[in-house]
């Protein structure tokens, strides 16, 4: 679909998160994996080796882990705006998972749709914007008293 | 696994999959086509279109839920040592207290057996608050001095709205927290929610931290909003000559500058306001009188040092609220 179709937005953060202090904006992912399907054979060996560690180095996400039978395992993030993200890990390696999931904390929660522009700014000319007038000479010259006629 | 299937006789020639739950009960799935497949759907999707969608619900009572987890995140998450106790009182509202009660009689449960040992956040959120405005008005008078009373109050009365502080709770989680009645949180319970997070930072880390803390989350909401969108002035010339007589400058004098199609329907002047011969502001408008108003308006934002163009807030980590009493004067 072209640009006019599909939804865009223009490039902001999450509540000018960077401009304090930066705060990660996930805020809890769901590793949901079945115990025995070979599609989730990757999940598991993220599960046993790399999940922790990825804990540690993320205090403030919560991880939840839950085993069910399902034949299509998936991870759902949940970001700080309220969006809700959801990937399947079918058939994908430990490797791949966690490459995954540092994709998905360095996002913000915003939506992955076409950005109109690539840059922002709240403070868009220093000297003034330019406007028809600026650096224009004066139509008329200075007001000076008119000179009487003598003659 | 052969010992948790149950082969019927009728599996291989009707294809049911009979899967054992328990001893006594087991489930049936047949293979082949669901006629009633397609009539379910359509009659599902007839409800939803008649009801409307299911009333949210909170996060609490969704799967994938543990509230000590998700109070310990909250902390990590902004970089900050609460202590969990007082956080815990901060997100308990009243409300929430008087519907437990109630429910408790209602069971018939007795007061004594399985007492409420829980505490709300009203006190709280009283400090909370009363140190955010403290807070908020001390670090609009230093990057603002030669501000009046009167715009410090409408700066700190637009960063303590309920607009403002919502729309800050909303995207910083603390709504999933909050403990609360009625779901979605009403905005007075989910204002008195943040004020009483900032009352239990205060108390856990001191007046610094949470000064930073408010630097960090409120006052960054002032990025990008002008003056007068918090500060209502109806009449713009009379403040400015006010503020002119105040520092002994002669008053200003409004002359037309520019002006383009006057006939039109979109007529543009600009007027100029002089004091003593020098131009302290221009500003455009549709007619002369709207013009004027705006080049008043200009005066003013240059006078308080609230232009567009003005040095930005410095919001680095080391540095306190001091630092703007030494860049306000300088930008200047």
């Amino acid at each position: 679909m072209t640009s006019r179709g599909t939804p865009s937005r223009f490039l902001r953060s999450v509540l000018q998160n960077g401009v304090g202090r930066y705060v990660c904006q996930l805020k809890r992912i769901s590793i949901i994996f079945s115990k025995k399907a070979q599609s989730s054979l990757g999940a598991r060996d993220f599960i046993e080796e790399g999940v922790v560690d990825y804990a540690n180095k993320n205090p403030g996400t919560v991880i939840y882990v839950s085993p069910q039978p399902c034949r299509v395992p998936k991870i759902v993030a949940e970001y700080l705006n309220g969006n809700v993200r959801e990937e399947t890990i079918t058939s994908k390696t430990s490797q791949q998972i966690s490459e995954l999931l540092t994709k998905l904390t360095n996002q913000s929660g915003l939506e992955i749709i076409r950005i109109r522009k690539p840059i922002h700014t709240d403070s868009p000319s220093i000297q003034g914007l330019w406007h028809p007038f600026t650096n224009r000479p004066p139509s008329i010259g200075p007001i000076r008293p008119q000179k009487p006629d003598s003659q | 696994m052969a010992s948790g299937y149950l082969l019927n006789r009728g599996a291989l020639t009707l294809g049911i999959h009979c899967q054992r739950v328990c001893r006594n009960i087991s489930l049936s799935q047949v293979r082949e086509k669901k006629r009633w497949m397609k009539a379910y759907t359509y009659l599902m999707a007839k409800k939803l279109k008649l009801e409307g969608p299911p009333p949210p619900t909170p996060r609490s009572q969704q799967p994938h839920w543990d509230y000590h987890a998700e109070v310990q995140a909250f902390t990590h998450r902004l970089h900050e040592n609460f202590s969990l106790e007082l956080l815990k009182t901060a997100f308990i509202n009243p409300c929430y207290l008087q519907m437990e009660q109630e429910k408790r009689k209602g069971l018939g449960v007795e007061s004594e057996t399985a007492a409420l040992v829980l505490k709300d956040n009203l006190q709280l959120s009283k400090k909370g608050s009363a140190f955010a405005e403290s807070f908020l008005t001390d670090w609009c008078r230093a990057s603002f001095p030669s501000l009046p009373a009167i715009g410090v109050e409408s700066i700190v009365g637009h960063l303590t709205s309920p607009t403002v502080i919502t729309y800050v709770a909303r995207n910083l989680g603390i709504e999933d927290l909050t403990m609360s009645a009625e779901f979605p949180v009403p905005d007075d319970v989910l204002c008195s929610t943040f004020m009483a997070v900032i009352g239990a930072l205060q108390e856990s880390s001191g007046a610094e931290r949470t000064g930073l803390f408010l630097r960090d989350f409120l006052v960054t909401q002032l990025i990008g909003n002008d003056l007068f969108d918090m500060w209502t002035v109806v009449n713009p010339m009379g403040l400015l000559v006010e503020e002119l007589t105040k520092r002994k400058i002669p008053l200003p004098e409004p002359r037309l500058i520019r002006s383009a199609g006057a006939s039109t329907v979109l007529p543009l002047y600009f007027v100029g306001l002089y004091s003593d011969k020098k131009l302290l502001a221009q500003g455009p408008g549709e007619t002369l009188a709207a013009a004027e108003e705006e080049a008043a308006r200009v005066a003013l934002r240059k006078l308080y040092g609230y232009t567009e163009n003005r040095r930005p807030f410095d919001f680095s980590p080391q540095q306190q609220h001091q630092q703007p009493f030494i860049q306000s004067v300088a930008s200047n």
